[in-house]
């Protein structure tokens, strides 16, 4: 799984270049559409407008598909338990169990929607630099502390993770191999003790070492933002394709059509 | 455990983000500067660490850990989860950006249920009781958990209720999981460190330093 959602924030593409501010913003307003949209047929197109942001982002499918097969794990259950649990009047019987069309329909809605969702993150946080992101998240109004705690605890996942995996390598050295059994558990109870143990005074070396160069409550940062024309007509064009989703999704547009299709 | 985007309806996200906004505003409240840098610190530990996997009969789980952010970070624990969970959001996408508000209540509310539980055992008097209370709040803070997903799939609509069932059911191995874990390690805290574990001395975390 790819930790450094930034690794490809330097190539340059329409998003790379696109005001962080803004852009967090506009794709923040499309996701919020997406969430509430409840036509697969909609859904569909919101699905491929995220595509094309990603193509507009030009990130490696490869890198994307690493995140996507997760969302698509965690769903499975959906498509397999929805339609044959929704409640009313089942179309046949599959297995001595009903099928509803239409418990069908909302699975499949809720995988193009989670999928499309997923995609515009991408989009958001791929095409920047992490500390960028979160620098125009404050932009935004976003709790200043909050920020500063993101931050903190992005650049020592990566130092922790390579802890984690050279205490795990030592332990297989010392022949430890895990069983679905208690000791297993035990074993691991004191793996992450030990860990928070060494986290902890790693901690109070950093605070000191952080307060050494001045650290008093704030980020400083040298970054300065500047949106021009083209970053706004973007953001118009995201925008009002977001809200005329929602609003083709609202004025039942395509009801019918759906109904015709069960 | 957490829910994916595109299931739940606007009105439950909703929800979903202003519970959490208010939390996080009270738990993070008499937050001094020390404290911002341990916590994140300590955040990234449990945010690693949920990437753990362990061996449950033919298949694995990974730990979710929620009740012993409990029980180390006492009411600091919800920021924290805030945090994890957008990360999460953030670099796998899986959570996801729309649903950083229910997510956050579920899993927090699990691990502030956890310091809750786990603030028990000063009522209590036996040998070993870290691990006995550990363990309570670590397979109490997965159940809070599960019930609070479940609870946001039924209210979005009756098709969900079986669902929410399933998600229940999935929850009972988890919770045992859990329950070993968070025992044991807190029970290692106890010995170990235990000045690292919330609740057992009136000095906050930014106050404790390391022996």
């Amino acid at each position: 799984m790819p930790l450094d959602i930034d690794r490809f924030a330097h190539v340059m593409s329409p998003l790379q270049r696109w005001d962080p501010r803004v852009k967090l913003a506009s794709l923040g307003v499309l996701v919020i559409c997406i969430s509430l949209v409840k036509t697969v047929p909609v859904g569909v197109m919101a699905l491929m407008s995220a595509l094309v942001l990603v193509a507009l982002a030009s990130l490696p499918s490869s890198f994307i598909l690493q995140g996507v097969k997760w969302v698509l794990v965690f769903l499975l259950p959906f498509l397999l338990i929805m339609p044959l649990s929704y409640p009313g009047e089942p179309a046949f019987h599959m297995l001595g169990l009903p099928f509803a069309w239409e418990g069908f329909r909302l699975a499949v809605l809720i995988v193009i929607k989670a999928l499309a969702i997923v995609l515009c993150a991408y989009a958001m946080f791929g095409s920047s630099r992490f500390d960028i992101s979160m620098i125009a998240l404050q932009h935004l109004k976003c709790p200043k502390i909050i920020v500063q705690m993101l931050l903190f605890t992005y650049r020592y996942v990566f130092v922790f993770l390579a802890e984690m995996q050279r205490m795990d390598v030592a332990m297989r050295a010392r022949g430890f191999v895990k069983r679905a059994d208690r000791r297993t558990m035990q074993v691991m109870g004191d793996f992450v003790g030990t860990l928070l143990v060494r986290s902890f005074e790693r901690t109070e070396r950093i605070y000191k070492a952080m307060l050494s160069k001045g650290y008093q409550g704030e980020f400083h940062t040298m970054v300065v933002f500047k949106a021009d024309g083209k970053d706004m007509v973007k953001a118009v064009l995201v925008i009002s394709g977001a809200v005329l989703l929602l609003g083709m999704d609202l004025a039942g547009m395509f009801k019918i059509a759906e109904q015709g299709w069960y | 455990m957490h829910i994916s985007d595109g299931i739940l309806s606007g009105p439950v996200l909703a929800v979903g983000f202003v519970g959490t906004a208010i939390i996080a505003g009270l738990t993070l409240r008499k937050m001094d500067i020390e404290e911002i840098p341990k916590v994140s610190v300590i955040t990234a530990v449990f945010f690693v660490a949920s990437l753990i996997h362990v061996p449950i009969g033919p298949s694995s789980v990974h730990l979710i850990l929620n009740g012993l952010v409990g029980v180390v970070l006492g009411w600091r624990a919800f920021p924290a989860v805030l945090l994890g969970i957008i990360l999460q959001a953030i670099l796998f996408g899986h959570g996801g950006v729309s649903v950083i508000g229910v997510n956050t209540l579920m899993m927090g509310g699990g691990a502030l249920a956890g310091y809750g539980l786990w603030q028990l055992r000063h009522f209590v008097s036996m040998g070993r009781k870290e691990v006995i209370f550990g363990a309570l709040a670590g397979g109490g803070a997965v159940l809070v958990s599960g019930l609070i997903l479940s609870l946001a799939l039924v209210t979005t609509g009756e098709q969900f209720n079986v669902m929410a069932g399933a998600v229940l059911l999935a929850h009972i191995p988890i919770i045992i999981v859990e329950a070993f874990v968070v025992g044991a390690a807190a029970g290692f805290l106890a010995r170990v460190r235990p000045q690292i574990l919330a609740g057992g001395n009136t000095t906050p975390l930014a106050d404790r330093t390391p022996a």
